[in-house]
């Protein structure tokens, strides 16, 4: 009688097939990922039919905080109403968004130092460097250079937290555009002056391409008002984003997108 | 990880080469190709944020003369409010949404109260069964001629008629069309008015293709209409505001 042979199996599982599709799926999100930017705080908002897309590029996003959520605090909306701004400039050109945001800064400076002469502010090399890669800041000039020698983790913590009364860019007061303008104001004018400059400086040495680049920057800047992205809350009074909306009236830049989430049509609205 | 197995069929011929049978083991390889996954998963976002468009006036000084006067007859105002509980924004048990109420009247201001009803209330509702309702019905009556317009075209680009681009254009030029009648809607929203009421407001001035709006602060007669309508309908509207931080408005 012949045994009964028991047929050896391996245990070894052709991995080849799984690792193929692993593989195609991270090139997919590789490829089609854009990676969140770091905000100091979250804000849901609220949600429209616009089908219109938050521009990638050369966009301005103006933050406003909203009331605290988590309950922790006595007087939740002491962290209401703070202002952040990011800047992001052109995907890869000479107009990167580090590129700009230098400009910017500088610009912003030398507006801040003229109006306010007893009190300037001087920043060191290393500093613009650190605020060139900063995406998003809150806070007011006077404490610009304190924030920015802080260590990058040590930044976030101290930017992330809304009770703090150094955080946050100054906004209220002034109405006229001539007038002594109240730090967010300045980073508006700032803003506006390096686009119309880049708009201007299209003259000599540049190719028709980065002419191109150019020109995008400035309309995407400030003519079709997608420029500036106010983004807040939905539970925020009305009366703390109109003081944003008040600003941008004064500094002329009447034109502005309200950033929001997608919802259909026949979605109950309340 | 490389596994190299002989082929443990027969006996060994002398001479005969040796098959290899090569298995690389792609365990730990899936294994890291997954982490990448998650992690990319979990930092990307796929839904980008959308844009509202928004065109304020200058806030500078305008002489009464130079402001352009709407036809009484076209004009439409709403008054915006969100209800509280405490210093939150009171949420529908139902659905989970924040409740907003809309005050409107057409025409100016009636001071007179002659008018029975004069000032109503309606709500963000959005379409029921694909009608609208709440507001929307409203001011889609007022906007009756534009949106069939627009309907039509909708249908002609849902047929491929049309390109997209085609369709934009068409239906931007509708809705500004100076022949047909069109209201001009003026959004007031009151100082406990939420962002998202706002939003809700403009957005309906989108869906019902309402090209002349303007956003304003409520004035002293829309208090007083305000107050009316309470004492008609023994209902409380102007509560104290929930923001004592000083606004400059």
């Amino acid at each position: 009688m012949g045994k009964v042979k028991i047929k050896r199996k391996s245990t070894l599982i052709d991995m080849t097939a799984m690792s193929d599709v692993t593989v195609l799926l991270l090139t997919f999100f590789m490829l089609t990922s854009t990676f969140l930017q770091k905000e100091p705080t979250i804000v849901y908002t609220p949600s429209s039919v616009s089908e219109e897309k938050v521009p990638m590029n050369n966009v301005v996003t103006v933050l406003v905080s909203s009331a605290d959520k988590s309950g922790k605090l006595d007087n939740p909306e002491i962290a209401e109403g703070k202002i952040f701004i990011s800047f992001t400039g052109d995907a890869d050109s000479t107009f990167s968004s580090e590129n700009i945001r230098g400009m910017m800064l500088d610009e912003a400076l030398s507006i801040y130092n003229e109006q306010h002469k007893n009190n300037p502010i001087q920043l060191t090399a290393q500093q613009k460097a650190e605020f060139r890669s900063t995406n998003m800041f809150g806070v007011p000039f006077q404490v610009l250079p304190k924030m920015l020698s802080m260590p990058l983790t040590e930044r976030d913590k101290f930017q992330g937290d809304m009770t703090n009364p150094e955080v946050g860019i100054p906004i209220d007061g002034n109405k006229n555009r001539d007038g002594r303008l109240n730090d967010f104001q300045i980073w508006l004018k700032a803003i506006y002056n390096v686009a119309q400059r880049i708009n201007n400086e299209q003259a000599e040495g540049l190719s028709s391409e980065e002419r191109q680049n150019l020109s995008n920057l400035y309309t995407a800047l400030m003519r079709r008002g997608q420029g500036i992205a106010v983004k807040a809350d939905k539970d925020t009074p009305f009366t703390t984003v109109q003081q944003v909306f008040d600003n941008l009236q004064t500094m002329k830049l009447n034109k502005f997108s309200l950033m929001t989430a997608l919802k259909s049509e026949d979605e109950p609205t309340n | 990880m490389a596994q190299i197995e002989q082929s443990s069929g027969g006996k060994k011929k002398k001479g005969a080469q040796k098959k290899m049978s090569i298995h690389v083991d792609f365990t730990p390889m899936v294994d890291m190709n997954m982490l990448l996954i998650t992690f990319f998963m979990l930092c990307t976002t796929m839904i980008k944020s959308q844009t509202l468009q928004i065109v304020l006036p200058t806030n500078e000084d305008v002489k009464k003369e130079q402001q352009s006067q709407a036809k009484q007859s076209e004009a439409i105002t709403l008054i915006l409010d969100t209800e509280y509980t405490d210093d939150k924004p009171t949420v529908d048990a139902e659905t989970g949404k924040t409740i907003h109420n809309i005050y409107y009247y057409e025409g100016i201001a009636d001071t007179t109260f002659s008018t029975p009803k004069y000032l109503r209330k309606e709500q963000f509702i959005g379409n029921m069964n694909h009608q609208p309702q709440g507001i929307r019905k409203i001011l889609r009556s007022k906007n009756e001629e534009v949106m069939k317009e627009y309907e039509s075209l909708k249908d002609r680009w849902k047929n491929k008629e049309i390109t997209k681009e085609e369709f934009d254009q068409l239906a931007k030029k509708n809705a500004a069309d100076s022949l047909k009648t069109r209201p001009v809607v003026v959004i007031k929203p009151g100082p406990n008015t939420t962002y998202e009421g706002l939003i809700n407001a403009i957005d309906e001035m989108n869906i019902n293709q309402i090209s002349r709006y303007s956003i304003e602060l409520p004035s002293h007669t829309d208090t007083v209409l305000l107050r009316h309508f309470e004492q008609a309908n023994n209902e409380t509207i102007i509560r104290p505001t929930v923001r004592t931080t000083s606004t400059n408005l």
